[in-house]
């Protein structure tokens, strides 16, 4: 075994290397993620959020202290571990305690194919689009064996909410990827980026808004954050799938939750937002590139996390009503017009426009058809 | 990577599929099945990469992995109490079963070992690359006909499980009652 | 892609005519409607043979086979459906199941059969068997409060899916030792490479899922009770559209690798021993059942037999034999199960002592039942006797004279539980009468079925040269 492992680093040993990289910068940054969400939830309801610990046991960092509150991830991190790990006296405890680690491996595998400068990934499979859409299906297995394995009701039913949801939501994110497969040609990650170029009037989300708007809901409903974390919605399922869960566990749980949002961002940005290329500068140097992609990932997350405290969570029968009477035949009929229009004109110019008018005609509609939405 | 690295994976991911169907056979608890087939699900993928079918691993594990087990284990979940069934059935007949099942084994084997001629693909005609764009042409121009008809399959079987699942409804007659 | 879809027009209009029945049942949700449309489906589908009967030749590449063969396999299918279509509404209104998803859903399986009865590759063969398959599993569970239709459905369903699972198998071992899936190029690679193990391996493992198909012994079990746990016209169905497909497959697959094989004395002798195996299990076990429709269930299981001998025979006057037998087959079938229908209440009046006195209350059904009894029992001047003594002159010819005898025997024995009906009908007194529930289409089609088995009996030359012709031209 050791023989194979040898061989295996030396083969792939750049790799190797740049996987703890990513894998480092991407658990940094879920802590600093929460953070974030914590302090911009502060800001939209007017309070001051997490603003008190600091670093005062390293004295060069002491002048953090009181004014952002930077230490509170390492502070929470810490909290959570020293908590007594409670597993349930009926509880599954194999199946209880392998659930969390499936959440984990699902949101850090799907990582592994997101081009972060040209020709940089840590794997460059050539049909890296599929590998994602396979890999997200995992996901849901966390989240239902914890629901079943925890042999509590809230969890159970978290769970079969969730399975549900996903389930439902993976066609119509499916159908957005299919589009823009057709629209870019390619199913490897770099080639899907390379062919939206430097000009941001080619990248997918102009060419295919619809498959955008799309494709960014389904991943809400994919990562069970709101408004549709019916999943774990407190005031009805206490805590959701993760009610029997403490600890490390929990802490798990968590750290899934929050990198399942960030490998989302950097899929979307990916797919649709030009990935790492820098608008109007073709062929940046790969700093420059990592800089544009991080940045584009990090507004995505914002918008994660504005959506998140700007709109109430929907009903169970609205969800699946949105999901399978309105997502579905809107996914199908993107990926016509994507496929007819490149057809019949065979360039992206007059797509960009019909999708514009398209979503505005969505929009226009939705108002029409349901003023009353408006309350909500 | 060199061959013997690729034999040792190779083996490691048959004796994955091997060992977690027996368990899907033999686990008297039915969600233990579940997570046996799980593994026998990503260890056929895993198979299907070695062969250099990309585009069938990745539909195996999104259609098999992704779809049918959730919601076979949606069903088991949903089902009260059957976790706690006692999988066995009255009539076991181990000694002839074991029989037949081992002489087919050694068959089988003894058949693929040394009578097989398996036909190969000469190396010039072999699939390099990604395999998804001829699967898709092979698709749409020779297996159009069983591609079409697949959707039929499923159709049919979509309109049986919604008569059997369906709530009750009045009955028509001739009189229209 | 045009000529192809008018070179398979049958299919064609199948295929156009189940969206429309299926749009039409959505949508107006009249039982009636969608039975009358299916029926007319099924009428244009005979009238397309006739009328524009395919060349021969094949049909998207080498998928389809078109011809003759096609022509009178597809013919048998649609009867087959037409007639169960017209004797199935006063029944399924008793049992209280007068829906349309049972036309649609009979209708997507003549589909299957229709591909299994014109395919040319292995891969339409498994596809036309799985249409048609999941189709009959729903329809055997048609009596969703049922107990024993559940059972029947539950069963058939493991069963089936266990069996096609040797079908894949043996097709993909096929394709393993050939490399190839159509059944003409897989010929052709066994005459250039020749037959290994594996290939053998892989046709038995493929024969196992016809043979299921078909309710051969020693993979019978699963019929008696299907058929009797089924609605009686699904059952009807079952035991004659699906064993008419089964064994137009069977034939296309042997005719075609025949060529190849040198020497096929070791085919023609397992399905010999598979074909007595089969009259002896199916007949001797017939003896003994009281419920007609358990009785009828291992009477198919004999004449599954009967039909094997033709396909042990191997030769041309053999597999046209089979499917002059199919199609008489189907006709006297579907009338003895339409009379069961008639008569039939909540799985209640099946058992033959209840026929006592029929003929006194029914005397037009009893002369039915008789008829089609006698010809089921193979004796003269019905249908059933001509399509016996052709299957049995074929394996005579082939020179397995001892198969033709043991095949005699057996209908011999059959005679016994055939005419033990017809006894019971005519020569006892009468319990209290059945009160018999037919409407005009399904009387109509029972008293044609008798007349046209009869006619059959009489003047056999016609349809026996069509089949002939049949397979004078797909084994060329």
């Amino acid at each position: 075994m050791n023989a194979l492992a040898l061989l295996l680093v030396m083969e792939l040993g750049d790799r190797f290397a740049l996987m703890g990289v990513v894998l480092g910068v991407l658990l940094t940054a879920v802590a600093y993620t929460v953070y974030a969400e914590r302090r911009i939830a502060a800001f939209i309801q007017n309070r001051t959020g997490p603003d008190r610990v600091g670093f005062d046991l390293i004295p060069q960092l002491k002048f953090l202290k009181g004014a952002i509150g930077l230490g509170q991830p390492l502070a929470d991190v810490i909290k959570l571990l020293m908590k007594e790990d409670v597993v349930p006296e009926n509880a599954n405890k194999f199946v209880h305690a392998l659930a969390p680690l499936i959440s984990l491996f699902a949101a850090l595998t799907t990582i592994a194919v997101v081009p972060y400068a040209k020709g940089v990934a840590i794997a460059d499979v050539n049909i890296g689009i599929l590998y994602i859409l396979a890999i997200t299906s995992l996901g849901v297995y966390g989240i239902t064996l914890s629901g079943w394995a925890s042999n509590s009701k809230y969890s159970l039913l978290g769970g079969l909410r969730s399975s549900a949801q996903m389930i439902s939501y993976e066609l119509s994110m499916g159908l957005a990827v299919v589009s823009v497969v057709v629209l870019t040609n390619a199913l490897n990650m770099g080639e899907i980026v390379e062919s939206q170029t430097s000009n941001p009037l080619n990248w997918n989300v102009c060419r295919n808004l619809l498959g955008f708007i799309i494709f960014t809901t389904a991943a809400f409903a994919e990562t069970n954050r709101a408004p549709f974390d019916l999943p774990e919605a407190e005031q009805e399922l206490v805590g959701g799938y993760h009610t029997e869960y403490s600890s490390m566990k929990f802490a798990l749980f968590f750290l899934a939750e929050y990198a399942n949002m960030i490998v989302a961002c950097t899929v979307i940005v990916t797919l649709f937002l030009g990935g790492y290329q820098v608008p109007f500068w073709t062929d940046a140097p790969w700093f420059v590139q990592v800089g544009a992609f991080i940045t584009k990932t990090l507004f995505m997350m914002f918008v994660f996390i504005w959506v998140r405290w700007t709109l109430p969570r929907f009903k169970y029968n609205q969800l699946m009503d949105l999901g399978w009477k309105f997502m579905l035949p809107l996914g199908l009929f993107n990926l016509l017009i994507v496929a007819s229009t490149i057809v019949i004109f065979g360039n992206s110019l007059p797509l960009s426009i019909l999708n514009l008018v398209l979503v505005a005609l969505c929009v226009a509609g939705s108002f029409a058809a349901k003023p009353q939405s408006k309350m909500a | 990577m060199n061959s013997l690295a690729y034999q040792i994976i190779f083996y490691l991911f048959a004796a994955i599929i091997v060992g977690s169907a027996a368990l899907v056979v033999i686990s008297k608890n039915i969600i233990h099945s579940a997570f046996g087939l799980l593994f026998t699900f990503f260890g056929v993928a895993a198979i299907y990469v070695y062969l250099n079918a990309d585009f069938i691993a990745v539909t195996q594990i999104v259609v098999y992995v992704g779809g049918i087990l959730v919601l076979l284990l949606f069903g088991v979940m949903l089902t009260n109490k059957i976790t706690q069934a006692d999988l066995k059935t009255e009539t076991l007949n181990p000694v002839p079963g074991l029989l037949i099942t081992l002489s087919v084994l050694a068959m089988l084997l003894y058949t693929f070992y040394f009578r097989a001629k398996w036909v190969t693909v000469p190396v010039d005609q072999q699939l390099r690359g990604t395999v998804v764009e001829p699967i898709g042409i092979a698709t749409m121009t020779t297996y159009v006909l069983p591609f079409e008809i697949v959707s039929i399959v499923l159709m049919v079987a979509l309109l049986g499980a919604a008569y059997i699942a369906r709530a009750d409804r009045k009955v028509q007659t001739k009189e229209g009652k | 892609m045009l000529n192809d879809l008018l070179l398979t027009l049958p299919i064609t209009i199948a295929t156009v005519w189940v969206l429309v029945l299926i749009l039409c049942e959505a949508f107006v949700h009249n039982a009636n409607l969608t039975r009358w449309l299916t029926a007319i489906g099924f009428a244009g589908i005979i009238a397309s043979i006739f009328l524009i009967p395919s060349p021969e030749g094949y049909a998207y590449g080498t998928m389809l086979r078109t011809g003759t063969f096609t022509n009178f396999s597809n013919f048998i299918f649609a009867v087959s459906g037409l007639l169960v279509v017209s004797i199935s509404d006063k029944y399924l209104e008793e049992e209280e199941i007068n829906f349309g998803e049972y036309y649609i859903i009979l209708f997507i399986s003549t589909i299957g059969m229709m591909l299994m009865g014109s395919a040319a590759n292995l891969s339409v063969i498994f596809i036309g068997l799985e249409t048609m398959s999941v189709a009959l599993y729903t329809l055997a569970g048609m009596l969703r409060k049922d107990v024993r239709s559940n059972e029947a459905a539950m069963k058939y369903f493991l069963l089936g899916s266990f069996a096609t699972g040797f079908f894949l198998y043996g097709i993909a071992l096929i394709y393993g030792a050939t490399g190839e899936l159509a059944l003409p190029r897989i010929a052709a690679s066994l005459q250039t490479n020749g037959v290994s193990t594996l290939f053998w391996i892989g046709l038995s493992l493929l024969m196992i899922g016809f043979l299921f198909k078909v309710s051969a012994v020693p993979f019978h079990q699963w019929t008696p009770d299907v058929y009797e746990g089924s609605p009686t016209t699904a059952a009807a169905f079952m035991s004659t559209g699906s064993k008419a497909a089964a064994f137009s497959s069977l034939i296309i697959v042997l005719s075609n690798i025949s060529i190849a094989l040198p020497n096929n004395a070791v085919l023609q002798t397992a399905f010999a021993y598979i074909a007595v195996a089969t009259m002896a299990v199916g007949n001797i076990t017939a003896l003994t059942q009281d419920n007609l429709k358990r009785m009828l269930a291992y009477s198919s299981i004999a004449h599954a037999g009967y039909m094997l001998v033709g396909i042990a025979a191997g030769s041309n006057e053999g597999y046209s034999g089979v499917l002059y037998y199919a199609l008489i087959y189907t006709l006297m079938n579907v009338g003895a199960f339409g009379v069961i229908a008639v008569l039939e209440r909540h799985r209640t009046l099946t058992n033959a002592s209840d026929y006592a006195g029929l003929f006194k209350q029914h005397p037009l059904l009893a002369g039915l039942m008789a008829v089609f009894m006698f010809s089921l029992a193979g004796l003269p001047p019905f249908g059933g006797f001509v399509g016996k003594y052709k299957v049995f002159a074929a394996a005579v010819e082939a020179d397995l004279t001892w198969l033709a005898i043991v095949g005699v025997l057996a209908s011999v024995v059959s005679v016994y539980y055939y005419l033990r009906v017809v006894i019971f009908m005519f020569m006892r007194d009468p319990e209290p009468a059945p009160q018999a529930n037919a409407n005009a289409t399904g009387s109509f089609a029972l008293v044609a079925i008798a007349v046209i088995v009869f006619l059959m009996g009489i003047f056999p030359t016609e349809v026996l040269k069509l089949a002939d012709n049949a397979m004078k031209v797909a084994l060329k």
